[in-house]
């Protein structure tokens, strides 16, 4: 787990940018490689881990890593430029230096998740933290039942991996059931138009040997968790992840915690029935 | 090992020290300030006040250098901090509110990733503690479970007597090493009466009972009334010795700069903020609550020791007035 005895676990490993992918008007997704071969090689990450990513000069941001593990080589971010750190990021060209540190925090628990079918809710710019466990379980497709994917945002252009919304509609072997909110349609759109929690009740999803994860603005999960035990979703099979302000990321500088929960250490990935147990502090 | 100092072969061993150029850290005064700073001569040790901030800050500085990073093109060029370089330390007149602390942090730095900044400066330092003969108002060590006599933290312990000189007490190979390379400046332990020591006028916090309390309280009426007049300054979390909360910043330009790891406080409103804008604890009360829910129950339930040592500095320094010994012994009466 943690093999840097006398190493600095503050350092992070160079990476170098080799995709820039602009997903909305204020959303950027990054592909990285590791700068040190023997590092490519042997960093290993689970779906649901997160990352520092340092744009030097200006610090730190935590985002998930975005991409799956199965996909070697290489990880990707998501983030949106909202502060001094993903402003700096958001500068980054391809070929260009950032610093990775990670991975970080536990994962979700897939193994278990084998057999069963899948529903992915998400809103907005959490889909990242879906995405990772998406193309992880596409690139085992065997190994799960059906997968159904609900994905919202304020409007079109504010839906991210547009190119991959597309992949999976294409695909026989996902349910991609995409929304906007009222308003935030085209004349042209080919998708849902209501809020995310209304549109995964109406696409009534069964409960039954199916594992749900839950990713958006609290205001979505708020109303989402009602919607999944109205369909017969237990809280122990419901998942989602959580963020809060993060330094460190190693359980030490003291900011993420939800009571004594460390996000960082403990999480990010919960169940709702863990969530219900928390105090509100997230 | 048991044995007696005189206090002028306490000021040659320490003068002694710091000519084979061993880096000696004592309460001495600093810009009008009682602070723990490194020594040039051992007359400039003062052991009547307590230092403004607390030890900790020889483990674990207010500021300090992580990496630096130096750009070129495209490429960047990281430089590693070598602990290596941390000079071997002795730190001499330590109250025993703050050498506890020292053990109380070793935990959360050394648990799973090891901060290496912390704990190789630890396996370099040697802790002298020093009973302490004196106590304001503001002292609670007896409250917590400690004494003005308590030797936890300490590899040797100094003890002072009637009539002048200390005994001494090691308590670790380190405490012992240190006797045994000024062998005899130390002659055998006295038989002297000790001097009186402090007396806090505090009882026993019943611990258990407190964290019990906080337990089943996450919500209660009484954040709110504690916690409106703080004005969030920070102040108690750097005097304080166990707090250990800290940011991680790049000073430096575009090219070139340091990355550092600097001391932060949960009272601050920034602490955790979301970039989004949110804020889990955007209220002055919902901060506080976190200081002492972290010193009295989330640090006894990860590793099962209290995060307050009794010094009372913030409770001195608090511009407001706010007193956490009252706030728990108000919970302790619950």
């Amino acid at each position: 787990m943690c093999d840097n005895a006398n190493k600095n676990i503050y350092l992070p490993y160079l990476t170098t940018v080799m995709e820039v992918i602009d997903e909305t008007p204020d959303v950027r997704t990054l592909r990285l490689e590791f700068q040190d071969d023997n590092i490519s090689e042997t960093f290993a990450f689970r779906a649901g881990q997160f990352a520092e990513y340092s744009a030097f000069g200006a610090g730190e941001s935590t985002f998930c890593i975005a991409s799956s593990p199965t996909r070697a080589g290489y990880i990707e971010c998501s983030f949106r430029s909202v502060g001094r750190v993903t402003e700096e990021l958001r500068r980054l060209e391809v070929g260009d230096t950032m610093g990775v540190r990670g991975p970080y925090g536990n994962s979700y628990p897939i193994e278990s998740f084998y057999g069963k079918n899948m529903v992915f809710v998400a809103g907005g710019i959490a889909l990242p933290p879906l995405r990772t466990l998406i193309w992880n379980c596409l690139d085992l497709r065997d190994k799960f039942g059906d997968i159904t994917i609900v994905y919202g945002a304020r409007t079109e252009a504010d839906l991210v991996y547009k190119r991959e919304l597309n992949e999976w509609q294409e695909r026989s072997d996902v349910r991609l059931v995409k929304t906007v909110d009222p308003g935030g349609n085209s004349p042209a759109w080919d998708g849902k138009v209501g809020f995310v929690p209304t549109i995964l009740e109406e696409a009534a999803p069964v409960a039954e040997n199916t594992i749900a994860l839950v990713c958006g603005p609290p205001i979505m999960i708020k109303f989402t968790l009602p919607v999944l035990e109205k369909l017969g979703f237990g809280d122990d099979q419901v998942y989602t992840t959580l963020e809060n302000r993060m330094k460190c990321g190693l359980g030490k500088c003291g900011r993420c915690n939800v009571g004594n929960i460390y996000v960082c250490k403990d999480g990010p990935v919960f169940t709702a029935k863990q969530i219900k147990a928390m105090p509100m502090e997230f | 090992m048991r044995k007696y100092i005189s206090r002028q072969n306490l000021n040659t061993l320490i003068d002694k020290l710091i000519a084979e150029g061993r880096r000696i850290v004592a309460p001495r005064m600093t810009a009008g300030t009682p602070l723990y700073e490194p020594l040039g001569h051992s007359g400039e040790m003062i052991i009547d006040q307590l230092p403004r901030r607390s030890a900790k800050e020889a483990f674990f500085p207010l500021c300090e250098e992580i990496m630096s990073y130096e750009k070129s093109g495209q490429q960047v060029k990281l430089t590693d901090v070598d602990p290596s370089r941390f000079p071997e330390t002795i730190l001499f007149a330590v109250r025993p509110c703050d050498a506890a602390a020292i053990p109380v942090l070793d935990a959360v730095f050394s648990w799973d990733y090891k901060d290496e900044f912390f704990l190789e400066r630890r396996r370099k330092t040697t802790v002298v503690g020093l009973a302490c003969t004196t106590a304001d108002d503001a002292c609670f060590c007896t409250a917590v479970g400690l004494s003005p006599s308590d030797t936890k933290g300490s590899d040797l312990f100094l003890s002072p007597l009637e009539g002048g000189g200390y005994n001494v007490e090691s308590f670790t190979e380190k405490g012992e090493a240190l006797i045994n390379s000024c062998s005899d400046l130390f002659a055998e332990e006295s038989n002297a009466a000790y001097i009186q020591l402090a007396n806090p006028q505090t009882e026993a916090f019943d611990l258990k009972k407190v964290k019990s309390w906080l337990d089943e309280h996450f919500e209660d009426q009484l954040w709110d009334g504690i916690a409106t007049r703080c004005v969030g300054c920070g102040a108690c979390a750097f005097v304080c010795p166990a707090c250990h909360c800290f940011d991680i910043v790049d000073e430096g330009t575009e090219k070139a700069g340091k990355r550092r790891k600097n001391w932060d406080a949960c009272g601050f409103w920034k602490f955790t903020h979301h970039a989004s804008g949110h804020n889990p604890r955007d209220l002055q009360p919902k901060r506080y609550r976190n200081r002492i829910m972290h010193k009295f129950k989330y640090y006894d339930d990860k590793f099962g020791q209290t995060l307050c040592t009794g010094c009372g500095r913030c409770v001195r320094i608090c511009p407001v007035g706010i007193d956490i010994a009252a706030i728990v012994e108000e919970i302790n009466q619950k």
